[in-house]
């Protein structure tokens, strides 16, 4: 009764989601009357109520006004009021009852709740009045979900015969105590596929099951299971649910959310299943591989479960603060998988309602605490995810390989440091020298004229700055030589200057024209020779001709092409300077001494277009006349002062220049290549630190508040921890999996459980504390419990179990009964029925279509998916880079896992990202499902195909015939007639409609890309089979197991 | 009773089996197929409902709702607080000055690794504050459309978190827990109060610019069921994934091949009789409605030219304004829990120089928002709320995530920060809280986000304390065992 008043008393919006509470109390109300005649137990009327209505202010944490309610003593005694909270035997002078039931508010119980139901206070009135029984002996006190479990005598059942195995004997005799029968045995074919999905994820082929139905022997069920079970699909099947629990992804989470390499643990997994590697070695190895004393690499990967925690990479994260965050969540996820225990309630403070302290949790935090940090300062503020990772062994074949590339790679290495070695005094001269060069930034030096000479008759005057003026006569054409000695060295430049002047025609700087004071030089040539020899003057080859403006037609490059009749103008930017600029082709006079410069302006365009003012100048030092790229010259100027990393942006550069070792040196490129393309993969591992860090409770779970040192250890309230084992990750890992644990064999089962029967005997996965849901089947829970450790830890044992008994085989058929009194089937009066997982209809609907790979193992995959799901992240962003060929067709579990943003369609599926640890998917029957199913270009593929298989592997065969093939495909049974006609009539349509537009036809054929359909088969008959595909793989029977 | 959406194929079904179908069946079905029969079915008692009602199906709220809708904009990386809505004169006086002791030692601060200086908001014109409206609080200049609805907004300069990094402070303040596996605001605003609307989901998500670092976690249902996960419309591609028939199948394709799925569906649910196969069928009408309304919604070309140019929008662009006008839109569809973020705020240098680029991208449309609901009669019960994770230092941050020198910005602050509410049953033109002169820290009416998250669930119909989800035997709730709700910023 209790249990119906605590579920009532829920919220209403609790209480519409939660199925399982509702479906307590409609199954509870089926035996209303026994109850009211019963002694009132305290385990299951009084306990539960004292939790959920007084706990939480009475309970070993707060005591409020003295009152502590844990155990009968305290109850009986003590409190700081007048009265004793609960004298036996009297209710009227226990404060309790008259605390819950005052009319005024202040001192009412419980405060600013709900007052008690009139049925509940009644209960405890009667409890007091039977003299308040509190049973006190130690093991009533626990909770039973902390008490060992022993092996429960089966029970007696109305019909044994109906019984294939010992858990068929609990399940029936539950339900005779309700007066429901069991259902008879679903179909073979139905029974088939429900056994297919169950132990391996896909469902059977029409073959695979035209051989069980023939096989008349009574063994023909057990064979198949035992079969399947050692499928090495078992594996990729199970592997789903275990790394859901693992948080397995393939990502860090987080603001980049970078992908990071784990998938051998994934691999790992699937092996162990396969292998079934018994489950305290499972977990040993995941928990403590790397510290057992025989450690392999295999051991060593299986510690990957622990590093699968998120990690925060964004910058201005605090390392500290990141790695305590990833110890809870290690202590957390240990609670919930191993444990079934909400521990981390503990974090801030001891639990309110279950027997762990604050101090407890930290104990176990300590095993955990020796790892290193995971994030590494990269600069400043800006972090790389780092932490343990091992390299996976090679192939064989590859090994030989991978080691003659590494000797390849060390002789070429000696080569090239020979060589550069030989370059280093080199180079060091040569960056000071640079360095100087650079040093002396680019300057303009006027060049006097020491001579100049015209061929028109002007006369000329140089002014102080060093122009020569014209005058005199204005002739038609002229040329001017302007001779000049420098002692500048290393010049990589001239510039020519037309100025203005008042004594010019519209000041210039042309002489021809007032208005329009242009000229045109057509050609400017130089020669160097040096003070010495200056007969012997060598041509001068100019570059990059530039100006600061040049009239159209008569660019400043015309001045240098060795064409008279080009040159360079200026109109119509009269009456202002004007510059134009060359290189020279390599530096002048780089040995020092003077040098005679003979420059000639040749001007013959006629009408005076000459140069009425005009100054030369010549340039030196300059980085771009080096030829340095801007990053070698800026890091050249620091001299001594660079890092190691810029240092090495000079030594890359003069390498290159020096052809010995740049050779060398992509010799050494190609081999690295080779190498990377072998280099083993990696995966990430957890290792101990050498010495260990102290660990404190953290006050209110603040890693900044230390509180009181703690030791490694166990809480108490479970089995005992032997003082032999070592105070490590694997001392622990030991201890847990002790056969005296209460806790993990019933947790693990009970998971399972519930994957072939839809929910759990205890139906919070999650909790097996005291706020679990009671357990509906305890007997077989623990029968299970038991069987499960003494087969030696055996997961497929327990699954054949569980495959074989007749409760399991029977008909997912719900009758009207049924629904009424057992809607969510918690006593199995019915075989099971629900929506299959993400990764069950993906891998089926490959499965079914003929696409799906039985590739496995190795790095995950990406299927297709629409574009811009990976979106800009930031740092390292990774790419989402479809896969092609059969990777394209691989399990779900394969996929490429990525945090942020998990493959959509399996997510719409109830996927989760994996950032945390999941105990149970949920299972939603939403709108986005549909879509998935209808559009979602994988599914578009594989119904393509599968209508391709329906036309090939029936060609010939008429329609009735290929609905009949394509629904076996994809259902295993055999169509209904009305179902079959259905689809026949689906055909039909769609093929009448596809002939009258077969656009439609090679619209959908041309644009799915995975997928190419064998050249023969006609292309309208392939699309109206492909809209029968899609209906078949959207039919809910098909996402469903029955 | 809504017979007509479902055709049962009667050459298949004997009666009885068609009596129980509708038994099982129509409740689901028909609860999902429309929201008219989905409002009778709030008066049938609990016990009679668990079997036949959709998870969105609207609930009644625990006490009567200000806001029926929320538009929640996130402004993610966190404005400048300090220079948009918090005043702060004698911060600006003291600018350059070393910052007190006490801002700096013993302080968590992300980027900050040396005793910074005093950052004022600058003294030219483009950043002054004015008094706007009638209420006269001051906003910034460089929100000029804001200011022209001032007296609509309730500024909370008070706002306070325990998280100091992007990713854990999104989550803390938009799940109330800094690390994954939390329900998200808008999720568990759903699962309160279902939604409105049974054709288009009731928790809807749009981004502008990068993702933020929280990742579908910031919008994720973490236990709750995923129906109330909050669904991202894209502006690229489809608006919901998987929404558009592949080439070569027609609308007219699409419901011949859904119709075929229903009818075979249907002789399933008569055979096996599981009310799954019910609610499945719902959704397949739904899924093809959708295809339908989601696009319809999504068109804004149709919305006259003054709207557009309210709110600066343009069709096909994307844009924050777009997901403004769209936000818009989705209310009034019935759509409970809009969500906007919007990327680029995190201002480590170079705060006066990005700052303006920022604020005209988003406020001219959201001043259009709250204008547009005004003039429609639906900023009463529309809340609007502008947030961010937490807010920037009035001290100055000259260095960048490499160490290397920027020009000036602000590293992320925790310790009070400012946003604002309007619409909903906010008080209009009013100031919450207040800080100390250098807007450090609260010195009255310091809100935390727990309290934050609670006084919009309270607006919303929904006592925090009482919206509750059990799991792992405990009762979970958005605002932890905190939360107090702030009767302040309500009219």
């Amino acid at each position: 009764m209790t249990q119906i008043m605590r579920c009532l008393r829920n919220t209403p919006l609790t209480t519409l989601l939660s199925a399982t509470t509702l479906s307590l109390t409609m199954l509870t109300v089926l035996t209303p009357t026994a109850r009211a005649v019963e002694p009132v137990d305290f385990a299951r009327d009084i306990k539960p109520l004292l939790d959920a209505q007084c706990m939480k202010c009475h309970g070993r944490e707060k005591r409020k006004g003295g009152v502590l309610l844990t155990y009968r003593a305290a109850a009986m005694t003590e409190s700081d009021l007048a009265h004793k909270p609960i004298v036996p035997g009297d209710p009227d002078a226990s404060e309790m009852i008259r605390r819950l039931t005052l009319q005024d508010d202040d001192e009412r119980m419980p405060p600013s709740k709900a007052p008690l139901k009139a049925e509940e206070v009644d209960l405890l009135r009667r409890w007091i009045k039977e003299g308040a029984v509190w049973p006190d002996d130690g093991s009533h006190r626990k909770h039973w979900a902390y008490i060992k479990p022993v092996r429960p005598e089966l029970p007696a059942v109305s019909d044994a015969s109906w019984c294939r195995t010992p858990i068929d004997r609990f399940v029936l005799a539950r339900l005779d105590a309700e007066k429901l029968t069991p259902s008879r045995e679903e179909d073979p074919a139905k029974l088939l596929r429900r056994v297919y999905l169950d132990l391996i994820g896909i469902p059977p082929t029409p073959e695979e099951a035209d051989a069980f139905l023939a096989d008349q022997s009574p063994e023909a069920y057990e064979k198949v299971v035992d079969r399947l079970l050692a499928s090495p699909r078992y594996g990729e099947k199970w592997a789903r649910q275990w790394l859901d629990l693992a948080r397995y992804a393939d990502s860090n989470g987080f603001q980049a959310d970078q992908i990071r390499e784990n998938w051998a643990y994934r691999d790992w997994v699937i092996k162990a299943m396969n292998a079934d590697m018994p489950f305290d070695e499972f977990t040993i190895d995941q928990l403590a591989g790397d510290l057992l004393p025989d450690a392999t690499v295999d051991t060593r990967v299986a510690t990957g479960f622990h590093r699968l925690t998120t990690c925060n990479v964004e910058a201005g994260v605090h390392p500290e603060e990141n790695r305590t965050n990833q110890v809870f969540d290690r202590v957390n996820t240990t609670g919930t998988v191993w444990l079934g225990t909400t521990i981390e309630c503990c974090q801030c403070h001891s639990h309110k309602y279950d027997p762990f302290t604050q101090n407890e949790y930290y104990q176990l935090f300590a095993y955990f605490n020796n790892t290193p940090l995971e994030v590494k300062q990269k600069a400043g503020v800006t972090f790389d995810f780092v932490g343990p990772k091992m390299a996976l062994p090679l192939p064989e074949q590859q090994r030989g390989k991978y080691a003659d590339l590494h000797g390849k790679y060390a002789a070429l290495k000696a080569k090239y440091d020979a060589a550069t070695t030989q370059a280093a005094a080199d180079q060091k001269r040569w960056e000071r020298d640079a360095a100087e060069a650079l040093r002396h930034p680019p300057k303009w030096t006027t060049l006097r004229p020491a001579a100049f000479e015209t061929t028109g008759g002007e006369t000329y005057e140089v002014l102080d700055d060093g122009s020569v003026l014209l005058g005199g006569t204005v002739p038609g054409t002229t040329v001017y030589t302007f001779t000049a000695q420098t002692s500048l060295t290393n010049i990589t430049g001239f510039k020519i200057e037309t100025l203005t002047d008042d004594s010019l025609p519209g000041k210039g700087p042309g002489r021809g024209d007032e208005e329009r004071s242009n000229f045109v030089l057509n050609e400017f040539t130089v020669t160097a020779a040096t003070a010495k020899t200056p007969g012997k003057a060598a041509p001068v080859k100019l570059t990059d001709p530039r100006a600061d403006y040049s009239q159209p037609n008569w660019d400043v490059g015309g001045l240098i092409d060795g064409n008279g009749k080009t040159g360079w103008a200026i109109a119509d930017q009269f009456h202002k300077p004007h510059w134009a600029t060359f290189q020279t082709d390599k530096p002048l006079n780089a040995d020092g001494g003077e040098t005679v410069l003979t420059f000639t302006l040749d001007q013959n365009f006629g009408r005076g277009r000459v140069i009425g003012r005009l100054r030369l100048s010549a340039l030196t030092g300059s980085g771009d006349a080096l030829g340095l790229p801007k990053e070698v010259a800026t890091l050249l100027m620091k001299d001594d002062k660079r890092s190691k990393k810029e240092q090495k942006v000079i030594d890359d550069y003069y390498a290159k220049a020096n052809p010995v070792a740049d050779k060398i040196r992509s010799e050494m490129e190609a081999v690295k290549r080779e190498l990377d393309n072998i280099e083993p993969p990696t995966t990430l591992v957890m290792v101990e630190m050498d010495k260990p860090r102290e660990t404190h409770v953290m006050m209110r779970g603040n890693y900044l508040h230390p509180g009181q040192e703690v030791e490694p250890g166990t809480p108490a309230t479970l089995h005992p921890l032997d003082p032999d084992l070592p105070k490590n990750r694997l001392g622990f890992a030991q201890w847990l999996m002790s056969p005296e644990n209460p806790l993990t064999a019933r947790v693990t089962v009970n998971r399972w459980w519930a994957a072939f029967m839809s929910r759990g005997i205890v139906a919070t996965q999650e909790d097996f504390g005291t706020q679990c849901e009671p357990p509906t089947h305890p007997k077989l829970l623990d029968w299970l419990a038991v069987e499960f450790i003494e087969s030696g830890w055996s997961m497929k044992h327990m699954h054949k179990l569980i495959a074989m008994s007749a409760a399991y085989r029977q008909s997912s058929k719900v009758t009207p009964e049924l629904v009424e009194r057992d809607p969510v089937n918690l006593l199995y009066a019915r075989g099971p029925r629900f929506r299959l997982s993400a990764e069950q209809i993906r891998d089926s609907a490959l499965r079914v279509s003929g696409l799906l790979s039985e590739k496995m193992y190795g790095e995950p995959v990406y299927p297709p998916q629409p574009p811009g799901i990976w979106r800009q992240v930031g740092r390292n962003e990774p790419k989402f880079n479809t896969s092609t060929g059969e990777d394209r067709f691989r399990r779900g579990v394969y996929v490429i896992w990525r945090r942020a943003a998990p493959y959509p369609s399996m997510v719409n599926f109830d996927a989760p990202d994996r950032a945390a640890c999941v105990p149970n998917r949920a299972r939603t029957n939403t709108p986005l499902q549909a879509l998935t199913l209808l559009n979602d270009e994988a599914y578009v593929e594989m119904g393509l195909a599968l209508a391709a298989r329906v036309m090939q592997d029936r060609a010939g065969a008429d329609t009735r015939d290929k609905v009949t093939y394509a629904f076996r495909r994809v259902l295993v049974r055999e169509p209904t007639s009305f179902e079959a006609e259905h689809l026949a009539g689906v055909y039909e349509r769609e093929l009448a409609q596809l002939k009258k537009s077969p656009k439609e036809a090679e619209e959908l054929i041309r644009t799915v890309k995975g997928y190419t359909p064998p050249k023969q088969l006609d292309h309208v008959e392939l699309a109206a089979w492909f809209r029968v595909a899609n209906v078949l793989l959207n039919l809910d029977e098909t996402v469903t197991k029955g | 009773m809504n017979q007509s959406e479902i055709r049962t194929p009667k050459s298949t079904i004997d009666m009885a089996r068609r009596q129980m179908f509708q038994r099982l069946g129509m409740g689901i079905g028909g609860a999902a197929l429309g929201s008219l029969l989905a409002k009778d079915l709030i008066a049938a008692p609990a016990h009679k409902r668990f079997v036949h009602e959709s998870p969105m199906t609207p609930k009644p709220s625990h006490f009567p709702a200000r806001a029926k809708s929320v538009i929640y904009i996130h402004l993610v990386g966190a404005p400048s607080h300090l220079d948009l809505f918090n005043y702060r004169p004698v911060l600006q006086q003291r600018n350059g000055e070393l910052c007190p002791d006490e801002f700096f030692k013993g302080k968590q601060l992300a980027f900050i690794r040396e005793q910074p200086t005093l950052l004022g908001t600058p003294t030219d014109k483009k950043f002054n504050f004015s008094r706007c409206g009638e209420s006269g609080i001051p906003l910034s200049n460089l929100l000029p459309h804001l200011q022209t609805v001032a007296d609509e907004m309730c500024v909370i300069k008070t706002l306070h978190t325990d998280q100091f990094n992007h990713a854990p402070a999104q989550m803390f303040l938009l799940t109330g827990f800094n690390r994954f596996g939390r329900p998200s605001i808008g999720s568990w605003a759903t699962y309160g109060l279902g939604s409105e609307n049974q054709n288009l989901p009731g928790f809807v998500v749009m981004v502008t610019g990068q993702v933020l670092g929280a990742g579908n976690s910031a919008w994720g249902s973490g236990f709750l069921p995923t129906v109330y996960q909050g669904i991202e419309f894209r502006s690229q591609g489809d608006p919901v994934l998987f929404l558009s028939n592949p080439s070569g199948i027609d609308s007219g394709d699409r419901r011949r091949i859904i119709d075929s799925v229903n009818v075979l569906n249907k002789a399933q649910l008569a055979d096996v009789g599981d009310p799954e196969i019910a609610t499945r069928i719902a959704q397949y009408e739904m899924a093809y409605r959708m295809q339908t309304s989601v696009p319809e919604l999504m068109d804004i070309s149709h919305e006259p030219k003054h709207i557009h140019e309210m709110y600066g929008t343009a069709p096909g662009k994307t844009s924050f304004a777009n997901n403004c006008l769209l936000a818009r839109r989705m209310v009034e569809r019935g759509v409970r829990f809009v969500q906007l973020f919007d990327q680029g705020w995190d201002m480590h240098g170079s705060v006066f120089g990005s700052l303006p680029k920022k604020t005209a991208q988003v406020d001219q449309p959201i001043a259009a928002l709250i204008k547009d609901l005004k003039q429609r009669g639906m900023l009463d019960d529309t809340l609007i709320v502008w947030s961010a994770e937490f807010g920037r230092t009035p001290m100055a941050q000259g260095n960048n995530g490499e160490g290397k020198k920027t020009s000036v910005g602000r590293d992320h602050h925790k310790e009070a920060y400012s946003v604002w509410m309007a619409g909903g049953g906010v008080k209009g033109g009013h100031i919450y809280g207040e800080t100390d002169d250098f807007g450090y820290a609260p010195v009255r009416d310091a809100m935390h986000v727990h309290d934050f998250n609670a006084t919009i669930m309270h607006l919303m119909g929904m006592d925090h304390e009482r919206l509750t989800f059990r799991f792992q035997g405990r009762d979970y709730r958005l605002t932890d065992v905190h939360g107090v709700v702030a009767e302040g910023v309500m009219a």
